[in-house]
């Protein structure tokens, strides 16, 4: 074994094998950072390029790619607070706390640690669990898949923020997004409205896009200004050193917990950030500061993620099942190369896997390192103008919507789940259990029922069920012992808190009208929903149920409270939600311009409109710098091979 | 008495590509595709069987198709394959420079009359088929060690499936047209997951398509832990899904296996639907569709080819581990017997919808 390691390195370090390793991982840093375009698009990017090359350089491209992507999107994460995956939800709640606060180096620094730490956990996996985890991938069984979902989907509601109506309201909201489309038990489409988009349901990246990315866009666009409201202060990386140090034990177990969430193929990613995250909380004495900007969080959140992106490659590579898309496209990658992912491979081809180990290692510290050295410069981009950035950033979530299906309804998906997200943010709503319960909808519904038709209910009495549901039990419990324990010796030290002071922009008073729209919104979508899910079948029904159900109940108590309050309180206009409208109509007329014209002809409408309205930049450098967006957005489209959206109307023909 | 039918189906073969070699003009062939690049567009995501299958045809069509040209795959994901095929049906032209290369994901909403579908699959022309074969297995657990025992099981059979109107459908027309008893569970994302649930003891009956058999399955049966049992067969030189899959001359087909428990062929309804769908998913599984009015000339070409990339023993070679050593069958082979899969009787077509509604509350 000790032999085939040191092959296994030495295959590694032949330069043109070390090249292709870093090119995938310069494409998964770049990737990672930009908000939406995750490690789906990095790999499915560098696909046709692997096979320009031998086999081992073309995995150590795939593998250089995913081993970073979740290094990287801390950044995007913390700066611009829209994740870039739901297993990075956590991250973008607390870091971009800490960032409005003039603390982004610490959760940076802190985030590219602890995912470092968490790749190489996973990597150590890799190298001496391989041979023994086919048992264990295999004790784990439907209702357990099933139950792990469901755990992830209680701690991402119970965690986030402190209206809990609102939070689990919001999941609610997320398992009605993740019902549309096919359901997986009785062949039964839902909520489709004749529309073949929809048949496959809403694409992850595109509902993290626009619940996250477009509002905020909107929100700073709108604010003028930097990201931070004060100059960063960068360079302090002492600081995020000895943090990490403080949670280092913490970041050991959040990457354990990683590592055994790979090993549950479609549900592990999400679920066992979360069930970091909440092992961080529970973990830490002092929990006024999460959900405001808590370093622990990120720790916690940001170990688990990475681990579990690797360890993900244990059921791939094992039985040929990927855990998550990227790793789909990894299997697909060593079909092509003529390795076929089973036991025998793993015991065939030791230097295969031994490579595959290295790879991820060396990336996992190389990106980390990497994320320390562009940061510096990245922060600068937060103190300039946003709507200069806006522009480019705008386009690149165009395009990675556009990947999806090619199609407008990508687009318009991305523009109406766009306006929600807006509406929620300003309606201070948290938008994370949303996600989740996207996510984990289809999973939780689907390992449901095969459950429940392959063991009937002698499933509940299963040990790993068991095992399963006492990470939400316990917890619970032990939360009870401690506010009893409290209660006991009541001291009102949360006057003195520091803290307090800091009423950050999450506890501001919220515009009203914004408050009765979102609301009154909620509440129609919900009852629709009721109306038209009384025409599923039942096999297709009970899932949407769990979500609209209650989702209709608490809408109605949402906005029964919201009058009152509203009798009570009077009239509360927000003028930051109100200045954000234009560039809210903005934004969505340039989705109808595209509609019409097309995006060769809408986007420099756009431009033009963002630069010179919005930033306010001199004509001739507006053109200047617009000319260079608009060619790397074509650029981009080119690279990603796909033909930017036509208008209905007229379309700009392009010289290639 | 099926081992006959191969060489007589590539002597036919080579015949009518001598015929087609003859009729076309040579000086046009020679070049037609010179600085020219096909875009091969496929319906599902990177990374799938699909994709994978794509992409290692593709050397073989850059180097053998007259005049070299580039071969770019295109994925076009969405819809379960239909928007892909929409998209293909609206936009690709009829000049041999846009090939539609997909499964049963596409035929079966077509067949079915789906309201989605844009497409008419039965007017394009297939320029080359790929067969794609699977193997029906059972747990020893069961007790079942031939076809026979399929009928007497030690303990009730429960089959794990992604969905009834998807590549489960032939299965499921076989165990209808068997009359066996197995509990359906459907709801799996795939057939990864449903081997692990096979793997786990949670289901006892499964099938795989040959790349993943050869991959994953071929171990089980070594270990004992898997006991073959039968295939879905391949289209015979009588156009009927009678004979052995030729990756797997050892197992019984799905015909055979009928002939075995009920002493005489299979006929009726419920054959003719397992033929139609089973044709389309098994020996037709990979498809590569030029759209409608193409011409003869660009058909001639791709016959031509596909003979040269058969022979070539790089691909013999290499196909034998990606595609389960399947060679291409040439438009000759594959139109008549896939145009009448793709359009069945109005009473099969009755059938399959009635029994997708009926017994798997599907939603047509």
């Amino acid at each position: 074994m000790l032999e085939n390691i040191t092959t296994a390195l030495a295959i590694l370090f032949e330069p043109m094998r070390l090249l292709a390793l870093f090119a995938g991982m310069l494409a998964g840093m770049v990737f990672g950072m930009l908000p939406g375009l995750g490690g789906v698009a990095a790999v499915s990017i560098l696909l046709p390029f692997i096979y320009l090359m031998d086999s081992y350089s073309g995995l150590a491209m795939l593998l250089g790619a995913i081993s970073v992507i979740y290094t990287a999107d801390t950044i995007t994460s913390v700066l611009l607070g829209a994740p870039g995956s739901p297993a990075s939800a956590p991250t973008a709640i607390e870091g971009h706390a800490l960032a409005k606060q003039g603390k982004a180096s610490l959760a940076l620094g802190v985030g590219f640690l602890a995912s470092m730490i968490g790749g190489l956990f996973g990597a150590l996996i890799l190298s001496v669990a391989i041979p023994i985890a086919g048992p264990l991938v295999l004790a784990l069984g439907t209702p357990e898949l099933f139950m792990f979902a469901l755990v992830g989907l209680c701690f991402a509601a119970s965690m986030v923020g402190k209206d809990i109506v609102v939070g689990l309201a919001a999941a609610c909201f997320g398992i009605l997004l993740g019902v549309v489309g096919a359901a997986p038990a009785a062949a039964n489409y839902r909520f489709i409205f004749g529309q073949s988009y929809l048949m496959d349901g809403l694409s992850l990246p595109i509902v993290a896009l626009g619940l996250f990315a477009v509002a905020e866009l909107i929100g700073m666009v709108a604010a003028g200004g930097g990201i931070a409201g004060k100059p960063m202060t960068m360079g302090k990386w002492g600081e995020s050193f000895r943090e990490f140090w403080r949670s280092r034990w913490l970041i050991v177990r959040s990457s354990i917990i990683g590592i055994f969430g790979g090993f549950v193929p479609a549900v592990g990613a999400s679920a066992s950030t979360w069930i970091a995250y909440g092992h961080a909380m529970s973990s830490t004495k002092d929990k006024r500061r999460f959900g405001k900007g808590e370093i622990r969080g990120v720790a916690g959140a940001e170990g688990a993620n990475n681990a579990t992106v690797i360890s993900d490659l244990v059921p791939t590579m094992l039985f040929s099942v990927p855990g998550g898309p990227a790793a789909a496209i990894f299997l697909g990658a060593l079909f092509s190369f003529g390795f076929y992912p089973g036991p025998r491979m793993v015991s065939e081809t030791p230097d295969l896997m031994y490579m595959i180990v290295w790879s991820v290692a060396l990336a996992s510290v190389m990106g980390a390192a990497l994320c320390f050295a562009v940061t510096p410069y990245l922060a600068r981009l937060t103190r300039i103008n946003f709507a200069l950035i806006a522009a480019p950033l705008l386009l690149i979530m165009v395009a990675g919507a556009y990947q999806g299906t090619q199609t407008f309804g990508d687009i318009l998906a991305l523009l109406v789940l766009g306006v929600i997200g807006w509406l929620m943010k300003n309606a201070g709503w948290p938008r994370a259990p949303v996600l989740v319960g996207f996510v984990l909808a289809t999973p939780m519904e689907q390992y449901f029922w095969l459950t429940t038709q392959i063991h009937g209910f002698t499933w509940l009495t299963r040990p790993g069920v068991l095992i399963i549901a006492s990470l939400i039990v316990v917890p619970m419990l032990l939360g009870l012992v401690r506010k009893w324990r409290a209660r006991q010796t009541t001291a009102p030290a949360d006057s003195t808190d520091p803290e307090s002071h800091t009423t950050s922009d999450d506890e501001a008073p919220r515009d009203t009208a914004v408050l009765l729209l979102a609301s009154s919104l909620l509440l129609v979508t919900f009852a629709y929903a009721f109306y038209e899910m009384l025409g599923f079948r039942s096999n297709a029904r009970l899932m949407p149920a769990l979500g609209i159900v209650p989702g209709l109940a608490l809408s109605v108590y949402i906005l029964g409270r919201q009058l009152h309050r509203l009798r009570r309180q009077g009239r509360i206009i927000h003028l930051g939600s109100r200045q954000e409208l234009p560039v809210l109509a903005g934004i969505l007329a340039y989705g109808v311009a595209m509609w019409l014209v097309g995006f060769s002809l809408a986007t420099p409408l756009l431009l033009a409109w963002l630069l010179l309205r919005c930033a306010r930049m001199r004509l001739a450098s507006a053109a200047l710098y617009g000319a260079i967006v608009y060619a790397t957005a074509q650029g981009m489209f080119a690279l990603m091979r796909l033909t930017p959206p036509s208008g209905i109307w007229f379309s700009l023909p392009m010289p290639w | 008495m099926f081992t006959q039918a191969h060489p007589l189906k590539t002597l036919s073969a080579a015949m009518l590509v001598a015929g087609g070699a003859i009729a076309a003009a040579p000086a046009m062939a020679d070049d037609f595709y010179e600085g020219k690049t096909i875009e091969i567009v496929v319906p599902f995501g990177e990374g799938g069987a699909t994709y994978v299958a794509a992409k290692f045809l593709e050397p073989f069509l850059e180097k053998h198709l007259p005049g070299n040209p580039r071969v770019d795959v295109q994925t076009r994901p969405g819809g379960g394959s239909i928007l892909g095929a929409n998209w293909f049906e609206q936009n690709a032209e009829p000049d041999g420079e846009t090939i539609l290369f997909t499964t049963s994901s596409t035929s079966n909403p077509y067949v079915l009359g789906m309201d989605a579908v844009e497409y008419d699959l039965a007017a394009m022309r297939p320029a080359y088929s790929l067969p794609f074969g699977a193997v029906i297995y059972v747990s020893p657990r069961t007790g079942i060690d031939s076809p026979a025992g399929l009928k007497e099981p030690d303990m009730p059979l429960i089959y794990g499936g992604i969905a009834a109107a998807a590549s489960d459908l032939p299965t499921l027309l076989a165990f209808e047209l068997l009359d066996l008893d197995i509990q359906t569970v459907l709801g799996f994302d795939g057939r990864g997951p449903a081997r692990l649930s096979f793997e786990r003891g949670e289901t006892n009956i499964d099938f795989q398509f040959t790349p993943a058999y050869m991959s994953q399955v071929v171990d089980m049966v070594e270990a004992g832990t898997a006991v073959p049992i039968m295939t879905g067969g391949s289209v015979g030189e009588d156009g009927i899904l009678s004979a052995r899959d030729t990756a797997f001359p050892d197992y019984p087909s799905v015909y055979e296996v009928y002939e075995e428990l009920y002493g005489e062929a299979p006929s009726g309804v419920e054959w003719d639907a397992f033929q139609s769908i089973g044709a389309v998913t098994f020996n037709y599984g990979l498809t590569a569709y030029l759209p409608e009015g193409t011409p003869d000339e660009i058909l001639e070409i791709f016959e031509a080819t596909i003979a040269a990339i058969n022979e070539d023993p790089e691909y013999q070679q290499q196909s034998q581990d990606a595609v389960g050593g399947y060679s291409l069958l040439p438009a000759s082979e594959v139109t008549e017997s896939l145009s009448e899969a793709l359009q069945p009787s109005d009473e099969v077509r009755e059938h399959l919808r009635t029994l997708l509604s009926e017994e798997y509350d599907v939603d047509l």
